[in-house]
């Protein structure tokens, strides 16, 4: 390498220009953290001028496409002309203390380090993309290139060695530094003031150790992207990995309640090798889906390996030993064992699918998503076990199992209906939206997808799920009281249809009106996520 | 199979591209990401702006990969705006021409530099036969090097003897040329940039610096460590641009009254005796004049109802400014985009001077430009003067140039020609037949876009310039394809008269041509031309060493500098010569007299006038256009870097809540706009506390909203620069097609 002739420098990294501050200088002087201390950015709102210097100098230092960026530069506006105020807030990671990135993290790929950075693992990362959803500030993002989450690592490999991180040298304003904070005091007292900036979600969550001066809020802040209600990902895989996996519980629990009832002696039908697969199907065909969100699916086994801090992990662990279990079973129906044995098996592996569905219901029970982080979400995803009822139902029809069918289907009408409740619950909950819920700008907009963008399928899935969980279960009743047995087969087959694609519907829109905390965005670009 | 295989390698995800995404270590500027790792750093400057960054441009194999700020740089001391970060991405734009085009059937097509200079040639020597040499006329620029306008000027005032030749630059700051003229006695902006960080107050009157100058922003940042107090910064903008966020005072004066207000505060100062009275008798002329002209017309009171700026407001400015230890002024489009620029200019000028506010160290009235060699051009260009600020209608000067150049002195033009307008207005007449645009694109830039659409129609000869696609070269005869910035060598001069080194860093693009080797090689295509001009003129040092020899003894004497010395002091402030070997900081100190007949600055007698156009009954409200940071000008460079142009895809326009009350929009949906002149449809809102009700502010870089075929082609008489901050429009909503209703405007 060399450089042109006449060149006044040998090298910048030791030169310092005169900035009178870190900004322009290649190389940054700063001692490393002590005990009790990590490295933090420092943002000053009132020094920044909004010209997004940052963002293309943290692209260029690493390489990466516009879609991707580490940093990014919120707009609000406050005040009534001309008594106004424009808020920046360029922010990249915030390298929390507590950071829910690595909390939720299934392969364990985030690193704190000793002095504070929040350091992303590249190479065990699987791209499940379960840090985009819980980060709070929507700082990791997914490189469709790499197919793996990157983030700002606050460019710790040139810190380490006294270079100043990209966005710091290039700001003209010196509105980014870095500095040392002592975690403690930070903790406790400062980051209540010092780490709260307008728009930015309850420092409690993560412990974000950003310090922020702030420009003077001049009352009435708008967001410049407040205009943008963007719908989110469909998550089509996770769509149908949740659905069926739900579906499949409930037929599970169908066949053990049947075992039990049996085991008291009820003189129910014996349960046969097609309900066992009733229940199987339907998980074995689900959990592998799942693995096509990942950007690495064949790294998806490793997403177990977090089961102490992370849902996801214990998701993918609990069904994944329920599906096993499942196959096991078929087994024994298949050798038709001991019916002891069978129902022990069957009550462990039925406790072992609720703590799955559970584990899955609780992924969304983040707070970065107010939207999804209610007790209804557990209820919603329970609930759908209704159409596994009803599988177990045609099963038994099939088999010419009529009396035991007769018995169930009311079971699963009424777990329809509570579904059918929870989904009224939902848009009176939109549509009597609290004002002061601390939340009440996500949950606005998600609102606002709800009524407006997504009112059609919305009604749509409350329509369906009536008449086919509803209606057509008192139909199928009295047809096969009549017995008119292909007629209700046919009607139940439908039952089935009408009630999955329902809950299609019902579950795609809960992914994609997910509105997310994190920074306020750009007019045009919104948050660029 | 390749393709497939790596399709299922991304697809299971077997493969991170960690290479693809590491660092490497670079010896000079630290970890540099490996993909992008260059083999050399060339040192030169930034292409875009006036400010005139220093930077490094990194290569390897003949492509521009980086581009870094150059810390040793008095500029810019390391860092870049964002435009500057990724401006090495526009040497390989998909925007850009690889050959020269010839019109051929109505379609432009790929053709040789030998074809379209013997067509361009042969078509200028036959209408210059048919219609007289001054049947061509030349627009040119602010973005060629300096070098480069030095050998277009002489190319076609002396060569093509066809003084009607002028630059973009009357777009941009020809008001503040004849403003520092009418007061100084010439051209030049007079202060430094080192004044931001030495002012004690820095009023900032019509400059957006934070969108368009972010640099400058460092020279202020300075300010308060080495002052030992914030300096207080007055913005004075009829909106509330990002440049206000820094405000201390904010000044939200209507649009259009700034010489009102400077002159009323020139009547504070004089009543208040805040004067520097001392400066006022040794260093003035016409000072009582002043003082009548004044204190007989601008009083606050009056200028209040003009200004909507409360009197108490007034006096409170006036005070910050006079009482300041040193206070500085700096504008740009907001006061040149006037058809009373070239005044309000002065008047700023007034103001600095009645203080004393000249010549010294952080006490300035200095004028930003816009464009990276806007000055370059002003010196050496020969459009308003002859090079080396020479006039037309001197004698001597005539005579001194010629002889300097060895021509006869009957060759050197006695006057001016067509300014820009001028231009226009010739060919709509039929005057002008073959028009040559250099790297401009006049179907953004210019206003009142449907006159002049239909003025170039009636031309017989179109020839552009450009490195990039313009909208102006897909309507042209022939494209001459010119390499642009890190191809070519020379220097621009910036804002504070630094002249900067730009080196070659790359092989210029396909079979392009740097704009200096254009000019040369079509002068060979006229007869005795190119040797009578451009005697061995192979590379641009020819012509700079000629310039030096034009600009010796001059205000912007280059006599002194040599690439080699600008590139070592990290560029030169002219004057440059036995005196100040390495230049000037600032001009007219205590021992630097101006160029007037008395050496003193004249204090001018000057008058706000009205808009030009008004709000009425059919257009209620006041159209304001600007830039933003992530574009430049017509976007020929930005349209193709994404990470900038996804921030700023599109038009928009800034609308005071009140006002989308009334036409009952918010932000997101759409509307059209109209004028007198033209409507422009489908421009989304932003509904925006950053504007009064009953203005709008538009930017105006965009293609498919053209926002200047709305603007009023009214210009300044003194500088023919246009109007473009102001005039009246009206919007059409869905629900309220018929805009806003006409209110009077409430006595205040």
């Amino acid at each position: 390498m060399s450089l042109n002739t006449s060149t006044p420098l040998e090298s910048f990294l030791s030169y310092k220009a005169d900035t009178k501050g870190q900004c322009g200088n290649y190389s940054i002087d700063i001692q490393k953290p002590k005990e009790g201390e990590q490295y933090r950015f420092h943002f000053d709102a009132n020094a920044c001028i909004g010209c997004h210097c940052c963002e293309v100098a943290c692209n260029e230092q690493n390489a990466n496409e516009s879609d991707v960026k580490w940093r990014r530069v919120g707009e609000s506006t406050s005040g009534t002309f001309p008594d106004v105020a424009h808020h920046f807030n360029s922010m990249s990671c915030n390298h929390c203390i507590d950071p829910e990135c690595l909390k939720g993290c299934p392969t364990s790929s985030y690193i704190k380090f000793d002095n504070g950075i929040v350091f992303h693992e590249d190479e065990t990362c699987i791209g499940c993309q379960y840090c985009t959803w819980n980060c709070p500030y929507e700082v990791p993002v997914f490189n469709k290139d790499r197919g793996i989450v990157t983030k700002c690592d606050m460019c710790h490999d040139k810190l380490e060695i006294g270079q100043t991180p990209a966005c710091v040298q290039a700001c003209p304003s010196n509105a980014i530094q870095i500095e040392i904070v002592n975690i403690k005091t930070w903790q406790e007292k400062d980051m209540y003031k010092d780490g709260v900036a307008p728009h930015l979600c309850d420092v409690n969550i993560t412990k974000p150790t950003t310090r922020y001066t702030l420009k003077e809020n001049k009352g009435n802040i708008k967001t410049a992207d407040d205009h943008i209600i963007k719908a989110n990902h469909s998550e089509w895989p996770l769509v149908f990995m949740t659905i069926l996996s739900q579906i499949s519980l409930g037929s599970f629990l169908t066949l053990t309640i049947i075992d039990l009832f049996n085991f008291y002696s009820f003189e129910l039908s014996l349960n046969n090798i097609y309900m066992i697969l009733a229940a199987f199907l339907p998980a074995a065909i689900g959990l592998p889906l799942s693995a096509l969100h990942l950007g690495r699916p064949i790294l998806a086994f490793t997403a177990i390996k977090n089961i102490k801090t992370s849902w996801l992990s214990r998701e993918a662990l609990a069904l994944g030993i329920y599906t096993l279990g499942m196959s096991i079973l078929i087994i024994v129906y298949f050798l038709e064992l001991n019916k002891n044995i069978k129902l022990l098996s069957e009550i462990i592996i039925l406790l072992i699918g609720i703590y799955g569905i559970y584990a899955q219901s609780m992924i969304y029970r983040i707070k970065a998503r107010p939207s999804w982080n209610k007790k209804e979400t557990n209820q919603i995803f329970f609930s759908v076990g209704y159409i596994g009822i009803f599988l177990s139902a045609l099963v038994l029809i099939l088999s010419e199992e009529y009396t035991s069918a007769i018995m169930i289907i009311p079971f699963a009408t009424i777990l329809a209906f509570c579904q059918f409740i929870l989904s009224l619950k939902q848009d009176l909950f939109y549509r009597y939206l609290d004002k002061n819920d601390k939340n009440f700008y996500q949950l606005n907009k998600t609102k606002i997808l709800y009524e407006n963008k997504f009112n059609k399928e919305n009604k749509l899935r409350k329509i369906i799920l009536l008449i086919s969980t509803l209606l057509f279960p008192i139909l199928i009743i009295y047809l096969l009281e009549k017995q008119e047995y292909k007629l209700s087969i046919v009607l139940l087959i439908l039952t089935l249809v009408m009630s999955f694609i329902s809950e299609i519907i019902s579950r795609s829109l809960f992914y994609k009106t997910a509105v997310a905390h994190g920074l306020e965005g750009n007019f045009f670009a919104g948050s660029q996520r | 199979m390749k393709y497939i295989f790596n399709y299922i390698n991304n697809f299971l995800g077997f493969d991170i591209k960690k290479e693809k995404y590491s660092l490497i270590n670079d010896d000079f500027f630290g970890k540099v990401a490996k993909i992008k790792a260059p083999t050399s750093w060339v040192r030169s400057t930034c292409g875009y702006c006036g400010v005139g960054c220093g930077l490094y441009i990194g290569v390897k194999n003949n492509k521009a990969l980086y581009t870094k700020g150059d810390p040793s740089h008095p500029v810019n001391s390391g860092t870049l705006c964002p435009k500057g970060l990724s401006q090495h991405e526009i040497v390989n734009s998909t925007n850009r021409y690889k050959t020269p085009m010839l019109k051929k059937n109505g379609n432009l097509e790929e053709s040789t530099w030998n074809e379209v200079f013997e067509f361009t040639s042969n078509k200028f020597k036959k209408i210059q036969e048919k219609y007289g040499n001054k049947s061509i006329a030349c627009i040119s620029t602010g973005q060629l090097l300096s070098e480069e306008f030095y050998t277009l000027g002489k190319f076609m005032q002396i060569g093509l003897k066809s003084n009607n030749f002028d630059g973009n630059t009357t777009l941009c700051m020809s008001s503040s040329v004849m403003g520092y003229k009418q007061t100084f006695g010439s051209d030049g902006p007079i202060g430094a940039y080192e004044d931001f960080s030495y002012a004690d107050v820095i009023m900032l009157i019509g400059a957006n610096i934070a969108d368009n100058h972010p640099i400058l922003k460092l020279h202020i940042n300075k300010n308060e460590k080495i002052t030992g107090k914030k300096p207080t910064i007055i913005v004075i903008d009829p909106r509330f641009s990002k440049t206000a966020n820094m405000a201390d005072i904010f000044v939200p004066l209507n649009p259009r009254s700034d010489l009102a207000l400077i002159n009323t505060l020139c009547y504070i100062i004089i009543k208040e005796d805040l004067i520097d009275k001392a400066f006022i008798k040794k260093r003035t002329s016409f000072y009582e004049e002043f003082k009548n002209h004044i204190l007989c017309n601008y009083k606050p009171e009056d200028v209040s109802l003009i200004t909507g700026i409360k009197v108490k407001e007034l006096y409170t400015i006036a005070r910050v400014y006079a009482k300041a230890n040193k206070s500085m002024s700096a504008w740009t489009m907001g006061v040149n985009h006037s058809s009373i620029g070239t005044d309000t200019v002065s008047a700023i000028c007034n103001l600095a001077i009645i203080t004393g506010n000249i010549g010294k160290r952080g006490a300035t009235a200095l004028s930003i430009t816009g464009q990276c060699n806007a000055m370059g051009t002003r010196e050496s260009g020969f459009t308003s003067s002859i090079p080396g600020y020479r006039n037309f209608s001197s004698l001597k000067d005539r005579s001194d140039y010629a002889k300097i150049i060895n021509v006869p002195i009957e060759d050197i033009p006695s006057s001016r020609g067509y300014s820009y307008p001028q231009i226009i207005d010739a060919i709509e007449r039929g005057e002008i037949k073959a028009l040559y645009i250099v790297a401009t694109n006049p179907l953004l830039s210019y206003p009142d876009q449907n006159k002049l659409r239909s003025a170039l129609n009636k031309l017989e000869l179109l020839v552009v310039q450009d490195a990039f696609k313009s909208e102006t070269s897909l309507i042209a005869d022939v494209v001459f394809a010119a390499s642009t910035w890190a191809e070519k060598e020379g220097t621009y001069t910036n804002s504070e008269r630094r002249c900067n080194y730009v080196k070659k860093a790359l092989e210029p693009l396909g079979s392009t041509k740097s704009d200096f080797d254009i000019f040369i090689e079509f002068s060979k295509y006229f007869e005795g031309l190119n040797k009578k001009l451009f005697p061995k003129w192979n590379k641009p040092l020819n012509a700079f060493n000629e310039w030096k020899k034009v600009s010796k003894d001059r205000l912007c004497d280059y006599s002194h500098m040599t690439y080699e010395l600008i590139e070592e002091l990290g560029g030169i402030q002219w004057p440059c010569n036995e005196n100040f070997p390495t230049g000037k900081t600032r001009l007219y100190d205590e021992n630097m007299p101006c160029h007037t007949d008395n050496g003193k600055m004249k204090l001018l007698s000057l008058d706000w006038i009205d808009l030009p156009e008004n709000i009425n009954k059919d257009f209620p409200l006041i159209l304001n256009t600007g830039r933003t940071v992530e574009q430049w000008h017509t976007r020929t460079k930005t349209k193709t870097i994404s990470i900038l142009n996804n921030l700023a895809p599109e038009a928009w326009i800034e609308i005071n809540p009140k006002d989308t009350l009334k036409l009952k929009v918010k932000s997101g949906d759409r509307l059209s706009i109209s004028s007198k002149r033209g409507k422009i449809h489908n421009i989304i809102v932003k509904e925006s506390e950053s504007i009064r009700e009953g203005q709008i502010f538009v930017p105006f870089h965009f293609d498919v909203q053209l926002i200047n075929s709305l603007t009023l082609a009214v210009f300044d008489e003194k500088s023919f620069e246009p109007n473009y901050k102001q005039c009246a429009v009206q919007l059409h909503s869905k629900k309220v097609p018929h805009g806003i209703i006409y209110q009077k405007e409430k006595e205040i």
